[in-house]
């Protein structure tokens, strides 16, 4: 009997490793008397957040008998609507017990008639426990009287996080008759479950700042590069054009996914490690989007009719002046559409990142899906790409429009920008601008 | 005699296999208005994008005063700033005005102060009949007036010479006339001009020679009315023959 006592102990033991770690700790401290009466106390509940009703489970093994005993809840803790269900063992079998039960300010008391035979093990479950607000660790004391004398001790320390706003609004949408309904259909409730719209959307912001914390970063360093390769891949030196050619060549005829997997996870093999996670990410971005850009620019740049080179030469300027003062100022103009819709790519392709573990948006989304097996997050995340997305293709498409008009159908340029996806612009736009880059070869000037 | 002021000596220009220029001489002396007729395809307009090298002569000598234009240590660009061009197709610059299109190279190639720039700009603008348009954007133009500002981008360089490369035909009937007035004035006030042109009424009022090429030689040269009512070459009696 004894052993088959030690047996279940091993299996809570194994159960609640740490609160029973945490009691052997605790149990020293408590003051002697009497305290040898439970062993192997263990005191959970089942909520991580306050502000909610929740069960608490309290086990102990009972080494004296046990007349009666108190639970002491901390302030705060409401105990109002609770209920009890008191189980006793003996090894595994359950023995019928008789107790009168009492809340007495924070404490719940129970009188047990017959008193509780040493060796058994005691279970309450205490169902309905409202827990305060605030977060934080705390301890119940337990007082109880083995054959006539009073014993004192507290259990292990527990603890659950502050009740959040968030949370108030999740809980007060579980009650909602419109909720339930919305959420009995199996669609929207995997979906478009408003209490995990409510509850995921605070920790998606943090990975969403993440994601534009990336893209603006890496954005002004891809504009310097594609700029440098830009004029590299029209220099009169052909050593120049040739390691510009190979770099834009090799960085868009491969996936971007590639490019990650190569620095966050090659680069480490290769003995290169300790570098964060942040930094190689926007580089990674960076080195991607400069080879998109270097031809938008060089694209943009061919786009500006050969007359304008023309004129500014038969003015007697020369080739700098010409691109400083006539050609890039309307290049500017021309690429600053297909400029954006590459940092929408861009941004959006942040989410690659996540692959290797960079937190932003998209790993959040699939990590709280993932847990929740509610696939509300990656709804979420979507409507915050589209925050950012689609006021930019609105401002992109307004643009063109303006464009278009002030330079007499000659719209934006694009040919080279396109991605390994669809084009969302009119394609009539870099129909011309194909035309235009062919006809405008600086480079046979 | 005066010193010519563009001389061109056996000129040739070739694009790949295609011969365009075959051996062209000509003198032009300072005040003179030239004018190079010819079918499509002749190479007179070549032959004009050679004087400032916008084309680069394959063979030939071209002089500009005292440079030799062709001499590939001369710097094209120093010669550049006296001869103005006028194109088909305007060029005007569209991200600046009018007068920024006048003003650019005023204040980028002959360092000229803002003030001066912008004061040579409006006088030349009035001269052409748009000093009123000084503020407009070329695509708020019509074409006759953006091909008038693009005359006075050139004329405010101050030029010796002035290329112009057809540039009526372009333009919708009714807007050539401004443009043809405007040179006109500009002959009439003594600038040497070298025009390639359809305009026969131009010719024949304004030019103290003209030139007829053809296929990439000149066949005939002279007075307008040596070259209109006496022509002396079968092509050249050809072509005027088609254009009456």
């Amino acid at each position: 009997m004894t052993m088959s006592r030690a047996g279940l102990r091993r299996v809570s033991l194994l159960l609640t490793a740490s609160a029973l770690a945490l009691m052997f700790l605790m149990s020293t401290a408590v003051p002697a008397f009497a305290a040898d009466a439970l062993q192997g106390t263990t005191f959970t509940l089942n909520q991580t957040s306050g502000g909610k009703p929740t069960r608490f489970t309290f086990s102990t093994v009972v080494t004296q008998q046990i007349d009666s005993l108190a639970l002491g809840f901390p302030e705060g803790f409401d105990l109002k609507a609770i209920t009890l269900d008191v189980v006793t063992l003996d090894g595994l079998k359950r023995i019928p017990v008789t107790f009168t039960q009492s809340v007495e300010g924070q404490s719940v008391k129970l009188v047990f008639d017959p008193p509780i035979k040493a060796g058994f093990e005691l279970r309450v479950q205490i169902y309905q426990v409202v827990l305060p607000m605030e977060g934080g660790q705390y301890n119940a004391t337990i007082d109880y009287v083995s054959a006539g004398v009073p014993g004192h001790t507290t259990t292990p320390p527990f603890s659950f996080d502050t009740f959040t706003s968030v949370q108030a609004i999740s809980g007060w949408l579980d009650e909602q008759g419109w909720v339930k309904s919305w959420n009995s259909v199996k669609f929207l409730n995997l979906f478009m479950q408003p209490q995990m719209m409510v509850t995921s959307a605070p920790i998606l912001f943090t990975g969403w700042l993440m994601s534009i914390a990336l893209v603006g970063v890496a954005f002004p360093f891809a504009i310097a590069g594609g700029l440098l390769l830009a004029f590299a891949k029209m220099s009169k030196l052909w050593p120049v054009r040739f390691i510009s050619n190979i770099y834009i060549n090799v960085i868009r005829g491969t996936p971007l996914f590639l490019q990650i997997f190569i620095a966050f996870v090659g680069l480490p093999i290769a003995g290169m490690t300790g570098i964060p996670l942040f930094p190689t990410g926007v580089i990674v971005l960076a080195l991607n989007s400069s080879a998109y850009l270097a031809e938008i620019f060089r694209a943009g740049i061919q786009s500006i009719s050969k007359g304008q080179f023309e004129a500014a030469s038969s003015l007697g300027m020369s080739y700098p002046k010409a691109m400083a003062f006539v050609i890039i100022p309307q290049t500017v103009k021309r690429v600053l559409p297909t400029m954006t819709s590459e940092f929408i790519l861009l941004f959006k392709d942040t989410a690659l990142l996540s692959a290797v573990g960079v937190f932003e948006l998209m790993l959040y989304s699939n990590s709280i899906a993932t847990r929740s097996g509610n696939l509300t997050p990656f709804m979420v995340a979507a409507v915050y790409y589209l925050i950012i997305t689609v006021p930019l293709i609105n401002w992109v498409t307004g643009l063109e429009k303006r464009l278009a008009i002030s330079e007499g159908g000659q719209a934006a340029s694009d040919n080279t920008g396109g991605r390994r996806r669809r084009r969302w612009w009119p394609a009539s736009a870099s129909a011309e601008a194909d035309r235009q880059a062919s006809a405008a070869q600086h480079e046979s000037r | 005699m005066t010193q010519p002021i563009v001389r061109i000596q056996n000129l040739k220009k070739s694009f790949g296999s295609l011969e365009v220029l075959k051996d062209v001489d000509l003198e032009v002396t300072k005040g003179e208005v030239v004018v190079i007729l010819g079918p499509s395809g002749s190479g007179k307009s070549t032959l004009l994008r050679c004087i400032n090298r916008l084309e680069e002569p394959t063979g030939g000598h071209i002089w500009f005063e005292d440079v030799e234009i062709t001499d590939p240590k001369t710097n094209i660009n120093d010669v550049r700033e006296h001869i103005g061009m006028v194109f088909q197709s305007f060029n005007l610059f569209p991200h600046l005005t009018a007068k920024g299109n006048v003003m650019l190279a005023q204040r980028k190639v002959l360092r000229r102060d803002k003030a001066e720039a912008d004061r040579i700009a409006v006088e030349q603008l009035v001269k052409v009949g748009l000093g009123d348009r000084a503020d407009y954007y070329p695509a708020q133009l019509s074409g006759g007036q953006q091909q008038r500002v693009a005359i006075a981008r050139a004329l405010a360089m101050d030029p010796h010479v002035m290329l112009f490369d057809e540039v009526t035909s372009a333009l919708d009937p009714e807007l050539v006339r401004g443009v043809l007035d405007v040179m006109k004035a500009l002959a009439a006030g003594g600038m040497t001009m070298l025009v390639v042109t359809h305009e026969m009424g131009f010719a024949r009022d304004v030019a103290s020679r003209v030139v007829f090429m053809d296929e990439g030689v000149i066949c005939e040269q002279g007075t307008p009315e040596e070259v209109f009512d006496h022509p002396k070459s079968d092509r050249t009696k050809d072509f005027l023959g088609h254009i009456r």
